[in-house]
Formats: C-alpha cells, structure tokens, sequence
C-alpha cells in the first residue's frame, strides 16, 4: 500500500492537486476541440468555391458562398421552413411532454409510473429512420388510417408527404426527449406546495398555473433548448415523411456535400445552420437562463 | 483542367512500370482478357467494389464477381455505400494520398467524370478488352478511359396501366395531367427529366445548356401537380403502395418493380428520354498489387460472358459486342440496340452535365422546394 502511494505521489505530486479540477476538464476540452478543429475546417471550405472544370476547391478565398447562401431563394426557403417548423414542433412537443411528465412524477400507482417509463424509453431503441419508415406504413394510401377511414366509407387522405406529415413525425420523435428533461424539473418541485396551494383556497388551475408552471420554468427551458436544436437540425423526417418537397436545412447541406459535390457550399450551410442554432440558444439564455440545463448553477 | 491529371503521365513512375510488367506477362489470367504478365502480382484476399443494392448487386455478383472469384481466387466483398456517399471519401483518400476504401466504383458516370476531372482515378486505357466493345465504352468528354463505360440506361415514363385505361401516355406532358395531382413520381434532382422537359417545355435540344427556360416553365407547371420527389427505391416503393401513378424513372428499375408483381408499363414518349451510362473506375493510391486486380476486375467486367448474366439480371443493353437481349425486351425501345433505336433518346455530354449540374439542381429545387 505503502509502494502504491508512493507511486502515486511520484505520478501526482501534491502540489499538482490544484490542476485537477482542469484535468477533468480535459475529455470535454478534447471534445470541443476536435469540433472546433472541423469548424477551422469548415470555415476554410465555405471561402472556396467550386471550380467545375477540376471539381477542385478554388486556390483563393472568396465570400461567393455566403452571398449566394444568403440571396438564393431556395436557401432562404428551406431555411425558413426549419426555423418556423423547429418552433412549430418545440411547442407542440412541449404541450405534449408536460401533462405525460407530470403524471409520469405525480402518480401514486407504480405500474402507471412504470408503464410510463418503459414509454418512454423504448422509442430510444428504435432510430429515427426506423420510426418515420413506421409512419409511412401507418400512414400511406394504404396504410392503418386510411385502411381504417376505408370502413367507414372515407376516400383514402394524403397523409403523407407534407409539411405537417414531417412536423407530427418530429414531435413523435422528440416527445421523449422532452420528457426527460422536464420530468426533473417537476420532481423537483415539492408536493407540499401544491398541496399548501389548495389548501390556501386555490383551485387545480390557479395551482397549476401560478405554482407549477412557474416552478417547471427551468425544465421547459431545457426541454425546449433540447427539442429546438435537435429539430432544426434535423434530416430524417423532412427526407423520409417530406416526399422530396419539405427539405430542411440539414438536407441542403447533405445534397450539396454528396449530391452537388460542393463542399464550399455544404460547409456554408452548414457554418450559418451553427450560427442560427447558437444565436436561439443565446438569446434563450440571455431572456430565460440555462433552464435544467444549467445544472444547478447560475440561473 | 489539367490534363495530366487524366493521363499515366502523372501516376508515379514506380508503380507505372511495376503496373506495366505485370500487365505485361502471365498466361493463367486469359480467361480475363489480361496480357500475359511475367510474375503475376501477389494477389488480395478480396476486392471491395462498391454497388447499389438489391437487384443491381445481385445481377453484378451473378455476372461479374462470382465468376471472377472462381477464376482468380479473390473474393469480392460489395460495398453499398450510396454513390454520392462514397465520392467524398474517395476524394479525401486521394487528396491524402492514402489508400482508397474500395478498390472498383460502380458509378454513375456523369459521378465517375467529376471524380476524372479531380483527378482521383486511375487510367484504364491499358485494359485488353477495350479492343473487344463497343465505342460507348469510351466516356466522353475526358481524356483516355479514367471511367469504362459498361452499359446504357433509359429514363422512362413509367405508368400504373390501370390509370390509363385509353391507352400508354404517349408524352412527358402527361404529368402535368391534374387527375395525377400527388400521385407523379420524380427523381429528387430531377434527372432524367431535365432534357425531355425542355422539349416538351416548347424548347430544342440545341438549347441545353444555353437556355433552359422552356424546362424551368415545365417544371413550374409539373409543380401544382404536387409529384413526390424521391430515390429509385423511393420510386419502386410508391409503385408498389399504390401511391403514385405515372413517373420517369431507369427502366431496369420499371422492370424490375413489373417481375415482382407490381403493375407497372412504361415508354419512351414522344419528346425523346434521356440515355445515360454506367461505369466502372478504380481510386488511385491502390497498392501496385491490388491496383492490378482491381483493374484486372474492371477487365473482366467487359467480356461479354460476364456482361450477358449481369446486364440480363438488369434487362441493360451492356457495351460488349453480340449480347442477347433479354427475351422480355426484344424490341423494347428502353433497350436499345440498333442506331435507329437511339434516335428517340437524349444524350448530353458528360462534361456539359457535370458543369452545369449544381445550377440545374438548385432551379429545380428552387421550384419544388418554394
């Protein structure tokens, strides 16, 4: 013991305890490091234009790619359709995630709670592209609805391949994920209050709406930081349910990487997709704080 | 463009006569059409080519790779990494100058002419059975043979009979018909369609690439029409679902949706459909040995006994010289065969496509996408 302690204080002398805190710090750093590395790169991409006559990178740089990321019409369209459709589904994910989280945490049957839970875990070992191939099942001209709407003597619906198709698909597939970000947030509040809210006179809704909701404050933060980045971002629903029409973001950047071979142009996308996402992010933080995401730190 | 990025001029000294000597000797590999070399390089365990999946790889590993296994000992393990996918790769490997991840691309060639262009593929001008095809083995519009061309391919219009019960559709316009409003099916790019859109958009061939208002107006007009933009499987799956109605899409994939049941016809419409090509190329950076069989792969890809199983499991008109048509495309305008055959399809070079692709792309998502 005495051998191994000696080791350890030739390996880690005393006086480098202060470095600890830091060396923890180390994975995260390699971490935003290697991503910051890509960025550099990215940033050096988007300065170059392609030449067709080589498929090579321009040799000099050039603000082309931003000029015609900013004032091509299709860019700005499918920008938009991901800025309004993020927002769309983190509302609607959010009114959907807070009655299931609230009744996940307050309910006093465990087979509830723990039929809840495996609800909500289980889609989390299905992907994303597996899902959204589900709801086209579920959803074709011939699928279960329409099967279903057939009985009652309903014409088959276009249910598919719209921007709704594409945002219902996004909201199935971040409920979970908000879930578990507001589902702390509401533990955290005591049952106490609520009860001690009644018991002062107010009703279910005077006790939700000025007891709980402002206590859940932090996890809609959270949950809504969560839902909002990973929409905007995100590519297998608008490809999958969006019929080839409903691109978002992400699949510009996709079809100009591997489809047009621009990569220039891909890493421009993708550069403003980093921005935008990073200026919502910051401007929740500035208006709202970090939410769950703060960990308990400065709010 | 650098022309010496096209020739064996630029491939290091080195392995250019390491290459060469072993092309140049060897009487065991006649069955593949290869030079008799004086030692034969060591041989790989396998070779990767890359592939499209379902039908498409299974025709090449009954054609081409099985049989080439038995003759060699190499096995052959697919890679079906989507085209698009693998072309980035490849491009970083070469510009690295590391070894490529694969060894043969089955490639588009309009794909295989942008990496020509950049200068990642070998040259395979040296291949003893170029002798033995046709010229539509030659791509056109690069120097030398950085791509084989290995067969031809129509993009048709392809319909669900039952919804055309006064006969086959005998134009592109007949997209535009609003009884198929939401039931059209086209490629998410739009190829394919770009050339026989601008004739029925009231324009002449002559125009591309000057002038391509007339497809942009068709293409205005085939967007209230709502077609859902997709992949070949996206294409076949729709068929199948009862989805869509009528599409342009390859006829080997029409063909090959109509053998697994699905009601499908198609045809080669009065404007003209577009022809294009297939092929196969190798990455630089390969190791001499396996370069050599890499290369010795693509050979043997041309014979006509490889061609014959391959491009009958894709009902293609291949580039060897004396296949047999399919029995089911006997006369078949997808498969064409005689010049006359060639008459109704468009055919763009290469090298026009490939400059003017990404603007092509862009106004026609420009228009589906707004």
């Amino acid at each position: 013991m005495d051998a191994l302690e000696a080791l350890a204080a030739r390996l880690w002398p005393r006086s480098f305890q202060g470095a600890v805190p830091y060396l923890m710090l180390l994975p995260a750093v390699l971490v935003t490091g290697l991503l910051a590395i890509g960025l550099v790169q990215m940033a050096d991409g988007s300065l170059r234009t392609l030449d067709t006559a080589t498929f090579l990178p321009s040799e000099f740089y050039t603000l082309a790619n931003f000029k015609r990321a900013l004032t091509e019409r299709l860019f700005f369209v499918v920008a938009s359709r991901s800025l309004y459709g993020s927002l769309i589904v983190t509302v609607l994910t959010l009114l959907f995630a807070f009655p299931y989280s609230y009744v996940m945490v307050r309910t006093p049957s465990t087979v509830l709670r723990k039929v809840l839970l495996i609800a909500l875990f289980l889609p989390f070992f299905i992907g994303q592209v597996v899902r959204a191939y589900g709801w086209l099942i579920i959803l074709g001209n011939h699928g279960l609805v329409n099967e279903a709407l057939g009985l009652v003597g309903v014409a088959p619906l276009r249910l598919l391949y719209n921007y709704p198709a594409v945002l219902f698909g996004l909201v199935q597939y971040m409920l979970p994920f908000a879930v578990l970000m507001l589902a702390p947030a509401l533990t955290a509040i005591p049952e106490e209050i609520e009860a001690a809210a009644g018991s002062l006179g107010a009703n279910w809704v005077k006790t939700f709406w000025y007891v709980v909701l402002p206590l859940a404050r932090p996890g809609f933060i959270g949950a809504g930081l969560v839902v909002l980045t990973l929409s905007l971002t995100d590519f297998a629903m608008p490809a999958i349910l969006g019929g080839g029409s409903q691109d978002f973001i992400a699949n510009a950047i996709y079809d100009q990487f591997f489809r047009t071979s621009d990569q220039g142009m891909g890493s421009t996308l993708a550069l403003l997709l980093v921005a935008v996402g990073s200026m919502l992010v910051g401007a929740v933080f500035a208006l709202f704080g970090a939410g769950t995401l703060a960990m308990g730190g400065r709010k | 463009m650098s022309t010496d990025k096209l020739t064996l001029t630029s491939l290091n000294r080195r392995r250019f006569l390491a290459t060469s000597a072993a092309l140049g000797g060897a009487a065991g590999l006649s069955a593949l059409g290869l030079p008799a070399v004086a030692a034969e390089p060591a041989k790989p365990k396998e070779l990767i080519v890359r592939a499209w999946g379902g039908s498409w790889v299974d025709s090449l590993k009954a054609g081409v790779s099985d049989p080439f296994t038995k003759l060699t000992g190499i096995a052959i393990r697919h890679d079906l990494t989507e085209d698009n996918e693998i072309q980035p790769k490849l491009w970083a490997a070469a510009a690295q100058k590391r070894v490529p991840p694969i060894h043969v691309n089955w490639d588009t060639t309009t794909n295989a002419t942008k990496s020509a262009l950049r200068g990642v593929t070998e040259d395979l001008s040296d291949l003893a059975n170029l002798k033995t095809v046709s010229d539509a083995a030659k791509p056109v519009g690069v120097e030398g043979y950085p791509i084989v061309n290995t067969y031809g391919y129509v993009y048709v219009l392809a319909y669900r009979p039952e919804a055309f019960p006064d006969g086959a559709p005998k134009s592109w316009n007949a997209l535009l018909n609003p009884k198929f409003k939401g039931r059209v099916g086209l490629y998410n790019d739009g190829i394919g369609l770009h050339f026989p859109a601008e004739v029925a958009g009231g324009g002449k061939l002559d125009d591309i690439p000057g002038n391509m208002q007339p497809a942009w107006d068709f293409f205005k007009k085939l967007k209230a029409n709502e077609p859902l933009l997709g992949e070949d499987p996206d294409l076949t799956a729709w068929f199948q679902k009862g989805e869509i109605d009528i599409a342009c899409t390859i006829s080997s994939n029409a063909r090959e949706a109509k053998k697994n049941g699905i009601s499908i016809a198609w045809v080669i419409p009065e404007e003209g459909a577009t022809y294009e090509t297939d092929g196969l190329w190798v990455p630089k950076y390969l190791p001499a040995n396996e370069l050599y069989w890499a290369k010795a792969y693509v050979n043997f890809a041309l014979t006509k006994d490889a061609q014959q199983v391959w491009l009958d499991g894709l009902g293609l008109p291949g580039v060897a010289v004396g296949l047999t048509p399919p029995a089911d495309l006997v006369g078949d305008p997808s498969y064409p065969v005689k010049p006359e055959d060639f008459q109704k399809l468009i055919r763009v070079s290469e090298k026009v496509q490939v400059e003017h692709e990404s603007e092509w792309f862009g106004k026609f998502k420009e228009i589906f996408q707004g």
